[in-house]
């Protein structure tokens, strides 16, 4: 955006320029093995874990 | 939910062919290796886009509350103006950095998602 003329439009272009839509940082990779819950819509949860 | 990704242009990004979809326990941790290898830099990037980000958000929400033409909403247009010539100051390259940054997300999410996927495939195999 060029300074000078305009400041108030100036400003506008700035501000739509630099707020924009920012999204949370990736997380590492953890566990060397397990599936991370994060990366799925729904719960990996088994609702019947392993039998006794 | 971590769905969210840059939208790019370009059409097939060079990491979607160097990555492909991983078969052995040492694909995945050359994969791991080449991910961890760049993640310390997409954090710093994407820490330093997300503070701008945050100052630029905050002064815009003030913009928004205030009427046009008083005395406060002039001081807060000064305010942005001063802030974004700092910041041109401070980080003359803040838009090749947020490109890097955003390309870097979009490769390492590839990255964890192929991860991710095989690991999903690994635990359906010992069922």
């Amino acid at each position: 955006p060029v300074e000078g003329s305009g400041e108030a439009n100036c400003v506008d272009e700035i501000l739509k320029e630099m707020t924009q839509l920012w999204p949370p940082p990736l997380t590492a990779i953890h566990t060397p093995c397990k599936t991370e819950p994060s990366k799925f819509p729904f719960p990996t949860k088994d609702p019947h874990p392993f039998p006794s | 939910v971590q769905s969210t990704e840059f939208s790019s242009t370009i059409e097939t990004p060079d990491y979607v062919v160097k990555y492909m979809p991983m078969v052995s326990m040492d694909q995945r941790q050359s994969y791991k290796n080449d991910f961890n290898a760049e993640y310390d830099e997409y954090r710093l990037l994407h820490a330093r886009v997300e503070s701008i980000t945050r100052r630029f958000t905050q002064l815009d929400a003030k913009c928004r509350k205030l009427a046009p033409g008083t005395k406060e909403y002039q001081k807060v247009q000064e305010e942005v103006l001063k802030e974004y010539k700092k910041m041109k100051q401070h980080s003359p390259n803040y838009h090749e950095e947020k490109q890097r940054c955003e390309y870097l997300h979009n490769k390492l999410a590839h990255i964890k998602r192929l991860i991710a996927d095989f690991d999903q495939r690994r635990a359906q195999a010992w069922c």
